[in-house]
């Protein structure tokens, strides 16, 4: 399967990074991007292509990115056998999500089919889960799936608050009396952390996958979101030198936006379709915050969190869809499932956007794939390879759909 | 209305001459002297009141009270100058002295001759259990009560209470009635039988005991202890503890739908519906259990107090005027009181509030003597009453101390009384000081000493009768006694000697005495519907518009219709067409008609949920048995939801609140509009047809929990369909046979016994219920219609209905419909074939084809949920936007007034920004009814105004100075239902 030369012209290109070409001209070398521009600035000979595509009037888009995603490390719900997220103990930074993905999920082939074609596979539960690896959704094993091989760590910083009573007969939330206990274990772990990082000692598999949040090599992922935890978990990594920090949840973001936005934080947003957290907050808050934290100048992402993430992670375009009916402009939106998520995990030197030299990984949908309705993925490469848009799902659609 | 009055006369032992049964040990004390009481201001009864009377009592009784009376030769003399004397007080709802070693309930084995349910125990007698209890007696007593209404406070029929004095005294002297009233409640308590888990499951079992138990008293059967006791019982009072303020209209329908008076036992916040509670006509007992003051020095925290429990702080105070307020008669009770020492200082508080002192006074005594039928024992001070009642320093409901309170003659001294009031100015003589000025300040009781010339400061006496303890640095610490006009004693110095002083009177000290009636704070702060974010002040009103030039999705051989207008009048659609005249539409009458110009808008029928479990409160599953037809969500929707909010702007008006999915056969749905703020019977939907929810595959084995009902396979599920329905024909057949009787055969035979769970099946093999069938996997769907036609009924929907896409001209020819999620799957095992083409694909196959939530959040993008109906398989959007409108409204029977643009149809219209299933779409004005329950421009305004009355309560919250304040208590992170969800109280 040698790599084509191929050329793409016609096409709106949403270059992902805030930029977008009407009437675009698109070119393919070695995988990479090659001429990105407007097809009337620029004379393009055909002759020096394999393949042309005519694709007027079609979107064409870079992979949009699900990150903190148990995506391809669980298949069924309620069947444990096909769990491989969640492993026992509380404290677990040598866990390697990467090793336990799956490309051939049957969930994975459904995701990449509506432009999701990267995922950031992450281990979920306890304080530290592990560590999470950014993947191509196609492969053939998880070797050569990878783009980004253990990424970073994945810390889940403890509620400041905490929900009691019962679901019907509404409970109150109190404070969470385990907080500073916690915390202070917290700090136990990068203490213990950072001197080991410092020396040559006997090898202790923890310590040593933590050494990276040290010198840079990984980043920290702390999942909060209630404000005062966030800035708490600022003030521990600023302690700690720790080099790169993501927050992943930040429902309260905007309430300590100063400190993130002064400490260069970055953020990978709960998933847009959810609902409020409580009955007193706007209904409209989780729609509005990408379009605030925008306005901030707050580099963010989306992220599909929650309830069947990985099945719903197919979702992930419309949500950002869903953060332009509420006032952010398209472009930036696309940018927030693509370019933003690659700059936030690390792989925006390769991916996340249609530019030159950067590889070809994107596809093209029949109208806007933001939008449910037009959202129809015909063609995905994947480092400049075409990728098949066939999954389980169409299968089964065209068996019956035929036998009828 | 209250026959039960007359027999509790009968129940009456002779008080009056209570006898010692036990043997004495000693020589028996046979004198009982008189004890006079003078000089008081008594009142008698809450409206009449004597000044300067006299009460005598004999033992346990009155023998007098007036202002004019001889006092009896011997009588023991109190002199209460100055004082107040009151009824004593009676709380209705108590667990005082109960032995909990003592209770023995019965087991249920189903071998015993008790009712099968461990929950319903109406054989259960307090009165074997009670013991005098003199610890927790002196809790009432110290707060003025003299006799409470106690019982075991467990169980669903919790049998009967006693009413009791507060005496040392052996228990059966006591007890005034050993049967006071009967009590129950919603809360099954400590039976450790699964049934019931929910509250609807609750309602269904006291209504199946209800008639069960008329059917076996109509029958004249006597071997349950349980159903006899009932019966016997049954012209007591029926006390029924609400516990929350939802519950009210629940047990409104339980007695109407009975014929029983109950009285209930409140909440507390009865205020956030108070129209609901004028209806049910209960007499109340209201707790004034009022909430702490929140601290909310840690903005965070704060903000972490809802709304709901900021404006619920605030009110509650307000509950008994607002009570009163409506004429609604009510006791107050002292339950619920984490510490009963609140109990005079919230009662002082509500009457601040402006609860009226005699209605308080009227509420604690004669009410519920009356309510109790012994308001010729109880509640009034008069001759031949029982001897309890309370003695104060001066107005019990402001300001005055309660020294004393008496029950049954008993005397319980709750405070000495400081007979003198010694604050003033004195000056202080001894060999050391001379004419030193000594200001003694505080309270009466407490009383504080400064002596500046020895110590700036000020220090606390002790003070007991007439002697006084002053200790003032250690250059004076005395004891010393109080006279008339002067403090005599000794006071040692810091040397060790003694020096004799006296501290003369010079003169008074004026105090500022707090004018009560100034500080009465009456002005009931505003209350929403629902008393919560987004609630509202007042309900909608019904609009006459027409929207000029919108797009109009009719769902009607119209189709979509650009640049048209439609009018809504009346609550209906009006008219639908392009250039709407206004004369033409509205006639003569054209008063007040809006005209709205929806350019570039969308109009389009509301959404309907077939498929919900929002609004539902305490269980979406009665999960204990395989078949509870019996239980309804229509008995337990909870109208406070703010999901309903929310989902209104998204465009939703109608909802399906189904029963869960943990059983083959589940409850009945209810059908209701999101009409925000009004109530749980307002919001049903009226004259529809009847639904109920049945359930295959994993949930009802249950194959991801643990569980070992029957059944536990797909095999198993079908001969639970079986057994169900021929039972159920069975039954059908004993009441055809009974009612085709002449009424002279009928009158001579016993007609069979009511189930209200076969009823229900009943109604469905006569057409006259519909199933809605949670389903995945295609072999169970098939299964279950062929259950159905064989024996005679149809499946209406199915709903998720995952694999239907298999079994797509199975179901049409079936005629059921569908009603499936747009794209969920692969959550457990039985979904792993689910596909978001199924919508397209049964809907191309004929079948009616809805797509629902089950989702609070999905609830509301349910127009982007259709639009997946688009993307997967290729529906026309037409098609697409009936799935979440017209089709539903078929499957619920509803498309004759509902689910599309047509005149006479609902006025449940929706404007929409965009295509209604464009991603960039927002639902900008919901209405319902004609009504506009949600409005995009409204809603700033709306949270503005939150914002503004949370600020206005916190801060008038971090001026308080309640010293007990509590830390953040947010109602908990919403739990949402879905079918699967299980639940356990």
């Amino acid at each position: 399967m040698g790599q084509n030369n191929s050329l793409f012209i016609g096409g709106i290109a949403h270059l992902g990074n805030g930029k977008k070409i009407s009437n675009s001209v698109i070119s393919i070398v070695d995988g990479k991007f090659d001429i990105v521009a407007d097809l009337s600035k620029i004379r393009i000979d055909p002759e020096a292509f394999d393949t042309i595509y005519k694709i007027y009037g079609k979107h064409v888009y870079p992979s949009f990115i699900v990150p903190n995603t148990t995506l391809g490390i669980t298949e069924i719900g309620q069947v444990k056998a096909t769990h491989d997220f969640d492993e026992t103990g509380k404290v677990n930074p040598n866990i390697r999500s990467i090793i336990a993905y799956n490309p051939q999920s049957k969930i994975v082939e459904t995701v990449i089919t509506n432009g999701v074609l990267l995922a950031q596979v992450t281990p979920n539960g306890g304080l530290i889960s592990g560590q999470s690896s950014v993947m191509y959704l196609n492969g053939w094993n998880w070797e050569d799936a990878v783009c980004r091989e253990d990424d970073g760590i994945h810390l889940h910083w403890p509620s400041s608050y905490y929900n009691t009573g019962w679901w019907a007969e509404q409970g109150e939330t109190k404070k969470n009396k385990k907080y500073k206990k916690t915390i202070k274990e917290i700090h136990q772990i990068f203490e213990k952390s950072l001197a080991y990082s410092k020396g040559n000692n006997i090898m202790d598999l923890k310590m040593e996958s933590m050494k990276g949040l040290y010198n840079g090599a990984k980043t920290l992922y702390v999942h909060a979101n209630y404000a005062s935890d966030i800035s708490d978990a600022i003030d521990v990594c600023q302690l700690y030198k720790i080099k790169n920090v993501v927050l992943v949840g930040a429902e309260d973001a905007l309430k300590v936006s100063d400190k993130i936005k002064e400490n260069n934080i970055s953020i990978i947003l709960n998933r847009i379709h959810r609902l409020p957290k409580n009955e007193d907050e706007n209904i409209y808050a989780p729609f509005l915050q990408a379009k605030q934290l925008e306005e901030l100048g707050i580099l963010y992402c989306l992220s599909y969190e929650g309830d069947m993430e990985a099945m719903g992670a197919r979702n992930l375009p419309f949500t950002a869809g869903t953060t332009v009916a509420y006032g952010l402009d398209y472009e930036s939106a696309v940018q927030s499932i693509s370019l933003n998520a690659a700059k936030i995990l690390g792989v925006d030197n390769k991916i996340g956007s249609i530019e030159k030299n950067k590889e070809a990984t994107f596809f093209i949908s029949e109208g806007d794939a933001l939008d449910i309705r037009s959202n129809n993925v015909t063609q995905i490469f994947i480092k400049g390879k075409s990728i098949s848009t066939d999954n389980h799902q169409k299968r089964l659609f065209e068996k019956y759909r035929k036998d009828k | 209305m209250r026959i039960y009055i007359t027999i509790i006369f009968l129940l009456l032992i002779n008080f009056a001459d209570a006898q010692k049964i036990f043997p004495i040990d000693g020589v028996e004390e046979t004198f009982k002297p008189v004890f006079a009481l003078t000089n008081a201001t008594i009142f008698t009864s809450y409206n009449k009141v004597i000044k300067n009377g006299v009460l005598l009592i004999k033992d346990n009784i009155i023998i007098g009270v007036d202002s004019n009376l001889n006092i009896p030769k011997g009588a023991i003399v109190y002199d209460l100058k100055g004082d107040y004397i009151y009824p004593g007080f009676i709380d209705l709802f108590s667990d005082y002295g109960i032995d909990k070693s003592k209770i023995n309930h019965n087991n249920n084995t189903n071998k015993d001759a008790y009712h099968w349910n461990q929950a319903i125990h109406p054989e259960f007698s307090t009165a074997k259990i009670f013991v005098s209890d003199s610890e927790n007696a002196k809790k009432y007593l110290n707060n003025g009560f003299t006799s409470v209404l106690t019982h075991y406070q467990d169980g669903i029929f919790r049998g009967t209470g006693s009413l009791v004095n507060l005496t040392n005294k052996q228990g059966d002297e006591n007890i005034i009635l050993n049967q006071g009233a009967t009590f129950y409640s919603f809360s099954k308590g400590t039976s450790k039988q699964r049934y019931p888990t929910s509250r609807m499951g609750s309602i269904a079992l006291i209504r199946q005991t209800l008639l069960d138990s008329e059917w076996y008293s109509n029958n004249n059967r006597k071997a349950n202890i349980s159903f006899d006791s009932f019966n016997k019982t049954n012209l007591l009072p029926k006390i029924f503890d609400i516990k929350t303020v939802l519950n009210y209209s629940r047990l409104y329908k339980i007695s109407d739908e009975f014929e029983i008076d109950f009285i209930a036992k409140g909440s507390g916040d009865e205020f956030v519906i108070i129209d609901e509670i004028i209806k049910t006509k209960f007499p109340l007992i209201v707790p004034i259990n009022f909430p702490k003051t929140y601290d909310v020095t840690n903005p965070d925290d704060a903000q972490e107090i809802s709304l709901s429990n900021l404006k619920k702080w605030e009110t509650a105070p307000y509950n008994l005027k607002i009570l009163n307020d409506n004429n609604i008669e009510f006791c107050i009770t002292s339950s619920d009181l984490l510490d009963k020492k609140d109990f005079i200082t919230n009662l002082r508080l509500a009457i601040k509030k402006g609860l009226p002192q005699d209605i308080a006074l009227k509420s604690l005594t004669s009410t519920p003597a009356q309510l109790l039928g012994v308001e010729n024992m109880l509640g009034s001070l008069e001759q031949n009453k029982l001897a309890n009642f309370i003695i104060c320093s001066s107005n019990i409901f402001e300001d005055g101390i309660i020294y004393e309170t008496w029950s049954s003659g008993e005397r319980h001294i709750v405070k000495e009384k400081i007979k003198k009031d010694i604050r003033g100015y004195y000056s202080l003589n001894s060999d050391e000081y001379k004419n030193y000025l000594v200001e003694i300040s505080g309270s009466k009781t407490k009383p504080k000493v400064k002596i500046n010339q020895i110590d700036s400061s000020s220090f606390i006496t002790k003070i007991d009768k007439n002697k006084i303890i002053i200790s003032h640095t250690n250059k004076f610490r005395s004891s010393s006694k109080i006279y008339e006009k002067n403090i005599i004693g000794k006071y040692q110095d810091e040397n060790g000697d003694f020096h004799n002083f006296v501290m003369s009177f010079d003169s008074n000290f004026v105090t500022k005495k707090e004018n009560f009636i100034q500080n009465l704070d009456t002005i009931v702060p505003s209350i929403w519907s629902p008393n919560k974010s987004y609630g509202l002040v007042e309900k909608p009103s019904e609009e006459k518009i027409i929207f000029r030039n919108a797009t109009i999705w009719t769902n009607s051989n119209l189709g979509v219709i650009k640049n048209s207008d439609v009018a809504i009048y009346k609550g209906k659609i009006l008219a639908v067409g392009k250039s709407l005249s206004v004369g033409d539409i509205f006639k003569s009458d054209t008063l007040n008609i809006k005209i709205i110009d929806a350019s570039n808008k969308h109009i389009a029928s509301g959404i309907i949920d077939e498929h919900s479990h929002i609004a539902i409160s305490a269980g979406v599953n009665e999960s204990s048995q395989a078949v509870t037809a019996e239980v309804s969500i229509a008995d337990v929707i909870n109208p406070f939801d703010h999901n309903i909010y929310r989902q209104l702007a998204g465009g939703v008006t109608s909802s399906q609140l189904l029963h869960g999915s943990a059983n083959p056969i589940g409850g009945q749905s209810a059908l209701i509009k999101l009409r925000w703020g009004a109530t749980a019977e307002e919001m049903k939907i009226k004259d529809s047809d009847g639904f109920i929810k049945f359930a295959l595959g994993e949930n009802v084995k249950q194959s991801n929990w643990k569980g070992t009902r029957f059944p536990q396979t797909r095999m198993g599920v079908e001969q639970v369909f079986y057994d169900a329905f021929y039972r159920a024909k069975n039954y059908q057949k004993n009441w055809d046979n009974y009612n085709k009787l002449s009424s002279r055969k009928k009158r001579a035979t016993s007609p069979p016994r009511e189930d209200l769970e076969l009823n229900i099946l009943s109604e469905i093999l006569n057409n006259k219920r519909f199933i809605t069938c949670h389903s995945y996997v295609e072999s169970e769907i098939n299964m279950l219609m062929h259950v159905a036609d064989s024996m005679g009924f149809k499946v209406n929907t199915f709903t998720h209905i995952l694999e239907g896409y298999k079994v797509a001209d199975k179901l049409y020819e079936h005629g059921a419909g569908g009603s499936t999620f747009s794209d969920w799957w692969a959550y457990k095992f039985e979904v792993n074939d689910a596909i978001p083409y199924n919508a397209s694909l049964l809907n191309n196959a004929k079948v009616i084809t809805a797509i629902n939530s089950d989702d609070a959040e999905m609830g509301r993008r349910l127009n982007q949920e259709a639009a997946k109906a688009v993307k997967y398989g290729g529906s026309s959007e037409e098609d697409a936007w009936k799935m979440v409108t017209l089709n539903p409204a078929k499957l619920l029977h509803l498309d004759n007034r509902m689910g599309s643009i047509e005149t006479g149809k609902d006025a449940d219209i929706v404007v929409w920004s965009d295509n209604p299933l464009s991603i960039y779409a927002k639902a900008e004005k919901t209405f319902i009814d004609g009504r506009c329950y949600f409005d995009i421009d409204s809603k700033n305004e709306i949270e503005n105004r939150d914002k503004l009355e949370r600020n206005r309560i916190i801060r008038k919250l971090s001026k308080s100075k309640d010293k007990n304040k509590i830390k953040v208590k947010r109602k908990e992170k919403e739990k949402h239902y879905h079918c699967d969800t299980l639940d356990h109280e």
